[in-house]
């Protein structure tokens, strides 16, 4: 669905690179996470993907087009969520997705039933300016589907939402994959990538440092993990020991022989962890 | 692409009509049409309004209807009342076996001073017989203010079309919605011509309304529309580039208010300039469009007139679109 190619992009055209020799690979039906820290080249990945950004050098299709001579009828098959909600504040939810799904020259989905998907159905008549920032976005995530896209572009859906609101919105994107929806998403979230994706990317200074599935990497790079709380000299402790290293394996048996543990739990490596491990960076 | 940029046109009428500020700029020819009509009755003031007492002097009112606008009252207390209404009107009352005039104190002079030759002229019982005088008009049918008046608003509509264009456009970047239209199957081009449309009807109804409400009925409509078409590129191209380069809708209407300084300098020209100072104002595509306007409000345009004024305005636009072109590419990116 998507192949890219030694992708470099310049935004003042002055050698220094935002995204710089970026390849992969999304295949029909994959949820592709695209995870990095602010500034790693994420959004400017997206926007030359999208077709916001022009094409400098690399080769790149998407759906099926070449994005070198960009069609408009491509935009028939991508959906785009964008992180920052832009709808029109003047209008009503309804209004909104009436308009936009106008432009397209495909079947679309009735507005009501995605008001209702999000949670906004008692709100259609309300206008947009009156939403709070999170019926916002809901909104904008509501109109990204209203085309039937193959292809879908999510630049952190849950960002803003309440758990609960959260939830369902990965719920949606789970059902919408099931039906056979590609699915690009960018985040810096690693609960939902990990939640989401088979497969993610590790994108850290404009560099792709590697791709693989959560699961891959947790066995790669995560250690397996105790945690253990006891009491020491009066004092309550706390240790994340590993499992497989012996001066670990050592220290928690000595602590389970001399001290009373309290609690004791198994712990995986998650992929945020493994994230820094891999780069030496964090996600913020 | 015809439908979609019926879309996008549709769609910015409907939030206009929410905007005061677009309300105001879409019912401005109406108000500047009403305005200018307000002032009528001494604009249209070709001929003197006299007020005289009902069945007081027959014989005089038939002689002065022949030069007047006569008005007939029951008596001196309503002659009184209509005099010092706003507009010019002079009573004309019995004093005894003679007549005075009765003025509001305000009027012209040369309207006072002819009411009096009128109510001299009929003592004197003078007929046109007895002048001397040879008639020869010079074809200027229309009144010179209302038609100055009328030209600077049909100019000044076709600007606010281009603020109109900005505005819309400047709503798209404030709330971002620009992006998700690029991200829908809808060209740059359709996006630029859809969202052209609200500023090219603006003129078109615009001047359809003024000419209408302030009585100009019997021009060429045709030329006139040429005319106001070709007038409206440039600002179209203003309000374009306003809009894609302005993210505060009040910056962007300031900016596009430069427009008005040369509409302005074309005026003066025009109107007070003599004839060795009209060649500096040739570069502004105003001036042309003035002159067609006022050829046509004249009712005496010749299509050749017409067509080369349109030619020079279609010009000169073509330069500054050459120039701003590349600006308005950047801006939609």
């Amino acid at each position: 669905m998507i192949k890219v190619n030694n992708l470099y992009h310049s935004y003042n055209k002055d050698g220094k690179f935002a995204v710089k020799d970026v390849s992969f690979e999304v295949k029909d039906g994959e949820i592709f996470g695209f995870l990095g820290p602010s500034g790693a080249g994420k959004s400017t990945t997206q926007n030359i993907l999208t077709g916001l950004l022009q094409l400098q050098k690399g080769d790149v299709t998407v759906a099926g087009y070449d994005i070198k001579k960009i069609s408009n009828k491509m935009f028939n098959k991508i959906g785009m969520s964008f992180e920052e909600s832009n709808v029109y504040s003047k209008m009503t939810a309804k209004e909104n997705l009436d308009f936009y799904r106008k432009l397209f020259d495909v079947e679309t989905r009735e507005p009501e039933e995605l008001l209702k998907l999000v949670g906004l159905r008692d709100k259609a008549n309300v206008r947009a300016g009156e939403f709070s920032k999170g019926m916002k976005h809901r909104l904008t995530f509501a109109r990204s589907m209203i085309n039937n896209p193959s292809l879908w572009f999510l630049d952190e859906p849950t960002t803003g939402l309440d758990p609960a609101i959260a939830s369902e919105i990965k719920d949606i994107i789970k059902a919408e994959n099931k039906k056979g929806v590609t699915i690009f998403l960018t985040t810096h979230n690693m609960y939902i990538a990990d939640e989401l994706c088979e497969r993610v990317a590790f994108i850290v200074d404009g560099e792709i440092k590697l791709i693989d599935s959560p699961k891959n990497l947790k066995l790669q790079y995560g250690d397996k993990l105790v945690e253990v709380e006891y009491i020491k000299d009066g004092e309550p402790n706390k240790e994340t020991l590993s499992t497989i290293q012996e001066d670990d394996i050592k220290y928690l048996q000595d602590i389970i022989g001399k001290y009373e543990v309290q609690t004791m739990h198994t712990k995986e490596a998650t992929l945020e962890e493994i994230f820094i491990k891999v780069t030496g960076r964090g996600l913020v | 692409m015809i439908k979609k940029i019926g879309t996008l046109f549709l769609r910015d009428l409907k939030v206009n009509k929410r905007d005061f500020l677009a309300m105001y700029i879409i019912i401005f020819p109406v108000l500047f049409a009403l305005g200018i009509n307000l002032l009528a009755p001494s604009i249209n003031d070709t001929t003197v309004n006299l007020a005289l007492i009902e069945g007081e002097n027959p014989d005089q009112v038939t002689y002065l209807e022949d030069f007047a606008r006569v008005e007939m009252f029951k008596d001196v207390e309503a002659v009184e009342k209509r005099v010092a209404k706003r507009d010019n009107i002079i009573g004309v009352l019995p004093d005894g076996d003679d007549y005075y005039v009765l003025q509001q104190g305000n009027e012209a002079e040369g309207v006072v001073d002819f009411a009096k030759l009128l109510v001299t002229f009929y003592e004197q019982d003078v007929q046109l017989e007895n002048t001397n005088a040879e008639i020869i008009e010079l074809g200027r049918t229309v009144p010179p203010l209302k038609k100055l008046l009328v030209n600077i608003a049909i100019l000044f509509t076709s600007v606010l079309g281009g603020m109109l264009i900005a505005l819309n456009i400047v709503e798209d970047k404030v709330d971002r919605t620009i992006r998700a239209i690029h991200l829908s199957p809808v060209s740059r081009k359709a996006y630029i011509l859809g969202k052209s449309v609200i500023g090219v009807l603006l003129p078109i109804y615009g001047t359809a309304v003024l000419v209408w409400i302030t009585g100009f009925n019997d021009i060429n409509v045709g030329q006139m529309m040429v005319i106001v078409l070709v007038s409206t590129i440039l600002s179209l191209l203003v309000g374009l580039i306003e809009g894609l380069n302005n993210d505060d809708v009040i910056n962007a209407a300031a900016n596009i208010k430069i427009l008005f300084l040369p509409m302005a300098a074309a005026i003066v020209a025009v109107e007070l300039l003599g004839d060795k100072w009209q060649k500096f104002f040739y570069w502004i595509p105003f001036y042309w469009a003035y002159k067609g306007n006022d050829a046509v409000l004249a009712g005496g345009a010749t299509w050749q007139q017409i067509l080369l004024y349109s030619v020079i305005v279609l010009g000169l636009s073509s330069v500054v679109y050459v120039y701003l072109a590349p600006k308005i590419r950047k801006g939609l990116e």
